[in-house]
């Protein structure tokens, strides 16, 4: 099972918070609902863990990260991570990820473009739901990536943070040690009859 | 016939009549006996570890955790079997296949290693903690991909071996090339063509999934040396064969026994790793094995069906008169060959494809292809290929018609083969026995009102404010069953013949033990009223025996509707050797000679003088008590028949379709089956074969498919996607018949369980098809779900 995926989200922080995120494999992984890393095996190489829970079902994949590409000046990192559970699924994913500045003031974009192939029991059963599951999986992401960049904002500029008021106020960064499933469910099945919805004009 | 006749005869209850079936007292009380019911002291239970993926080297297999986890007795790998020449297996079609995968993965689901433990949860958990470490290749899932140049090597075990089972392998993935007719004169045909028409299209991987999975229970006993093993097997002589074979023990040790079947359907003819590996295992541990499958495990791994991207041509006169036929196929068979066939014939009967019609030049190719999927291509409720072959003749008749613009009963009715052409011999060498196509094709046309049907459609198309779109299939097919001649066909040099001993008793009931095995088809029924017209005993009091090696003499099993034609006609000849014996038995008791009996229903009796008699009850009991000087005692005899030719039963389908313009959704409206099986032994039985066949054509043709992804994923490889029909989904069903009997076989029976899937699923693509027929649509391939028809609405723009 392939999945390319291009994705892009604003981000309500500087590009250079944003890229304090991004250029950090452990903090990066910390906004991936679920994941670890576990240990850096050299400059380039990684160890971690990501843990998937579908109902009764966990899914652990072990695997590694190497960064392919890294570039400061443009803000932008490739890296190819792969793993496999011990139920029968693996899975690999070639992201190159960069952050944009963006039009508006105080925010920035973040541009993610992924091949993510998963092989075993993931594909088997869950084929047809891989996109949207991905969508559901990278907004939380998002999420809390921009939670992180707001906190380094705010850590590198303290007084801008305050004067931008509560609007922009980071959010209570959400403890999430695992990837749930039950949240991204009810996602799909609100987006679902929004898509409904919406398409009865 | 007077009163006191007919009763003697209906107290046989014999062939004719529709008498209830005698299994369904146990099976509707859950009283069945089938593999997972069988319960041995001592035993094991077996679980295997699969690939996750479709192609791979495997770097290493730790066992460590497995066998640390308390009441696992054994892992085992190719490794461990290599010693014992076992890690690699023959199949049924010349090829080999691994028992556990030998340093390479060929498809998902692959069997790599087996864990045996005390029971069924904990050798789950241990599968979960064998570690396999895998080096993925790049899988080839397309077979025309897999043709090309520079496509992987799939088979290494095979490298540079340019010469298969079946003659010359021209590429690395490359199984064989098999061919039949004449291609010089097609050709001819072909150029001298007024008309002709092509068209590709592609017959989906399904499966036969029978409800009961396939399973067995094997237990070696160390001390006396002899393997008894319990098996869902519709062949439990053959498993006998290949495990003497396979093990060294002598077959006279093996023991095979098939209790009941829960659904074959092509599905249980295999032999399948699993059951090499439990038997292994009771080898090894000197204790019973069990091994079922689940669900997943069923539709992965064990054999599927079809998968032929077929291309066909037709050569015919303006008028529609066929004179050429030409088909090449692509055959995905899958990792390995181990398709069920007659061994010489690597695409079975596909040569029947040139149907009920008289076609004068006839050519057919097909290449077989090994791709990284599960291997397989089981004849699915039919003959060996025969449901690919009806399907490609039936669309082409159909495409033909459209192009000429005949209507499609016409262009059958021109092309038949006529009734007084019969015996005849077809463009690829077939002999057909007997047939009357026009007066089936007429029987149905009348009773559904053809034309009306017809005026209404072409008003449903006038009418822009129809909310759906209305069409008519129909298929008039010919089978092709009971392999067969054993001059042709064999399975791994053994005929294929079937048997039958009957032993009747000393008081009047009797024994009869067959070669076949029932798998719903209901032969401790049928096979009872076989005899009991045959021997003028009660059928209440004729016990049928089935599936037990040791007791049953040898046949080669049920599959290819081969039971009535061959089975059946061994029963009527063992019948009438018991006959000729208590005939003269009779002669000796009346004191007269044998040319002065006459057979009546249930006795003999001096010709003339119905007050001289000897019922077959009396001579039985004298068989044993005192027999005619110089006569041996008993009777009973065994009958091993050989088939002169194949059976050739045929059928008239015909269905209405309502296809909504909104949803794709089809409704099937009307479904009328016209059968001719020859001589019908129980028309209830009848009924109920064609209710069940028309239900599994119903489900491939409108929703079964295994698909995969790019990967080799196998998708959809649970019961929440793969389509097998309820009551709710099924539509009705109408059955009708004609009576042509076969002139070969002794009961005139020709076989039917097979026909109603043969010839419908065609019919609903006939039907489907034919409802965008006035958009210019000469095809649809299948699976005809609603988001498939719903695609062809898009693209044919009809809006609703």
């Amino acid at each position: 099972m392939q999945v390319k995926l291009e994705k892009q989200y604003t981000i309500a922080t500087s590009p250079e918070a944003a890229w304090l995120v991004l250029r950090d494999v452990r903090v990066l992984a910390s906004c991936m609902p679920g994941a670890e890393i576990t240990e850096q095996v050299d400059s380039t190489h990684y160890k971690g863990h990501v843990k998937v829970k579908v109902g009764p079902a966990v899914a652990a994949f072990g695997g590694e990260i190497e960064i392919l590409a890294f570039d400061e000046v443009i803000k932008s990192v490739r890296m190819m991570g792969k793993g496999a559970d011990k139920g029968g699924s693996s899975a690999s994913m070639d992201l190159t990820a960069s952050i944009r500045p963006s039009s508006t003031a105080g925010q920035c974009l973040l541009l993610g473009s992924s091949d993510v192939i998963v092989n075993g029991k993931f594909a088997q059963f869950g084929g047809r739901m891989m996109t949207s599951v991905s969508d559901m999986i990278l907004g939380q992401f998002a999420d809390n990536f921009a939670v992180k960049a707001s906190e380094f904002y705010a850590q590198t500029n303290p007084d801008l943070a305050h004067a931008a008021g509560a609007n922009t106020a980071p959010k209570k960064s959400k403890a999430q040690t695992e990837l749930n499933a039950f949240s991204i469910l009810w996602g799909l099945i609100k987006g679902f009859f929004s898509g409904l919805v919406g398409s009865k004009k | 016939m007077n009163a006191p006749l007919k009763d003697r005869q209906a107290a046989l209850q014999g062939m004719g009549e529709s008498r209830l079936r005698k299994e369904d007292a146990r099976f509707i009380q859950g009283k069945g006996n089938y593999v997972d019911d069988i319960k041995m002291p001592g035993m094991l239970f077996m679980d295997i570890v699969r690939a996750p993926v479709a192609h791979a080297r495997i770097k290493k297999i730790n066992k460590e955790a497995a066998l640390a986890i308390p009441g696992v007795h054994a892992v085992l790998t190719a490794d461990d079997l290599k010693p014992l020449k076992l890690h690699w297996m023959p199949t049924l079609a010349g090829d080999v296949q691994a028992v556990l995968a030998d340093e390479k993965v060929h498809f998902q689901m692959q069997e790599v290693a087996i864990v045996i433990a005390d029971d069924r949860y904990i050798a789950a958990d241990a599968v979960e903690a064998v570690v396999v470490e895998y080096d993925e290749l790049p899988a080839v899932i397309d077979p025309f991909k897999a043709l090309e140049q520079d496509a992987p090597i799939l088979r290494e075990d095979l490298a540079g071996k340019t010469e298969g089972a079946h003659g010359k392998r021209y590429h690395h993935n490359h199984i064989f090339t098999w061919d039949s007719g004449d291609k010089e004169k097609a050709d001819a045909a072909f150029s001298a063509a007024q008309v002709t028409v092509e068209q590709k299209m592609f017959y989906q991987r399904v499966h036969p999934c029978p409800l009961e999975t396939c399973g067995c229970v094997a237990s070696f006993d160390p001390i006396r040396g002899e393997l008894t093993t319990y098996i869902t097997s519709q062949a439990p002589h053959v498993v006998r064969t290949v495990v003497s074979m396979l093990s060294g023990i002598p077959e006279s040790k093996v023991r095979i026994i098939s209790p009941d079947i829960g659904g074959g359907f092509g599905n249980k003819v295999g032999i399948y790793p699993g059951y090499v590996c439990a038997i292994v295992a009771s080898i090894v541990l000197g204790r019973p094995v069990k091994w079922i499958e689940d669900r997943i495990e069923n539709l992965s791994s064990t054999a599927f069906a079809r998968d032929y991207h077929m291309t066909g041509e037709l050569a015919a006169t303006n008028e529609g008169k066929i004179t050429g036929l030409r088909v090449n196929v692509i055959a995905d068979h899958g990792a390995f060959d181990s398709c069920a066939d007659p061994t010489k014939f690597p695409a079975g009967m596909f040569h029947i494809v040139s149907g009920s019609y008289d076609i004068p030049a006839a050519y057919c190719r097909v290449d077989g292809v090994y791709t990284n999927k599960a291997p397989g291509g089981v004849a699915y409720r039919c003959s060996f290929r025969v449901t690919e072959a009806v399907y490609l003749i039936e669309r082409m008749v159909d495409v033909l018609a459209q192009k000429l613009n005949i209507d499609k009963a016409e262009i059958r009715r021109k092309n038949f083969i006529r009734k007084e052409q019969f015996p005849y011999t077809s463009a690829f060498g077939f002999e057909y026995d007997s047939g009357d196509y026009h007066t089936a094709l007429d029987k149905v046309l009348n009773a559904v009102d053809y034309k009306g049907l017809r005026k209404e459609q072409a008003a449903t198309r006038a009418n822009p404010n129809s909310p759906t779109l209305m069409g008519i299939g129909l298929v008039s097919f010919t089978e092709v069953v009971g392999a067969g001649p054993s001059k042709i066909c064999d399975i791994l040099g053994v005929g294929m013949f079937d048997s039958c001993e009957i032993r009747v008793h000393p008081t009047g009931s009797a024994i009869a033990r067959m070669g076949t095995i029932t798998q719903g088809q209901g032969h401790q029924t049928t096979y009872a009223q076989i005899i009991a017209t045959e021997l003028g005993l009660p059928s209440e009091v004729i016990q049928v025996e089935e599936g037990d090696t040791s007791t049953a003499p040898y046949g080669l099993g049920t599959y290819g509707s081969r039971s009535t034609p061959v089975a059946g006609a061994a029963i009527a000849l063992a019948s009438r050797k018991i006959h000729a014996k208590a005939k003269k038995i009779a002669a000796h008791l009346l004191e007269v000679s044998e040319n002065d009996l006459e057979w009546e229903i249930d006795r003999f009796k001096l010709k003339g003088d119905d007050s001289k008699f000897k019922t077959m009850k009396d001579i039985a009991w004298a068989a044993y008590h005192q027999p005619p000087a110089g006569m041996e005692p008993g009777l009973e005899a065994v009958h091993y028949y050989d088939p002169p030719n194949f059976t050739y039963p045929f059928g008239i389908y015909l269905c209405v379709v309502d296809i909504d313009k909104a949803t794709g959704e089809t409704k099937v409206r009307r479904f009328y089956a016209l059968d001719d099986c020859g001589t019908r032994i129980n028309p209830m039985i009848i009924d109920g074969q064609i209710h069940g066949g028309l239900t599994e054509g119903y489900a491939v043709a409108m929703g079964q498919q295994l698909t995969f992804d790019a990967q080799g994923n196998i998708q959809g490889n649970t019961l929440m996607d793969y389509f097998l029909p309820t009551a709710v989904e099924t539509p009705k069903w109408e059955t009708d018949f004609t009576v042509t009997p076969s002139p070969h076989h002794p009961l005139g029976a020709k076989g039917v369980a097979e026909s109603p899937h043969v010839g419908s699923i065609p019919t609903f693509t006939s039907a489907v098809v034919d409802a965008f027929a006035h958009l210019g649509v000469t095809h649809m391939n299948m699976p005809h779900n609603a988001y498939r028809v719903w695609q062809q609405l898009q693209a044919s723009g009809v809006t609703s």
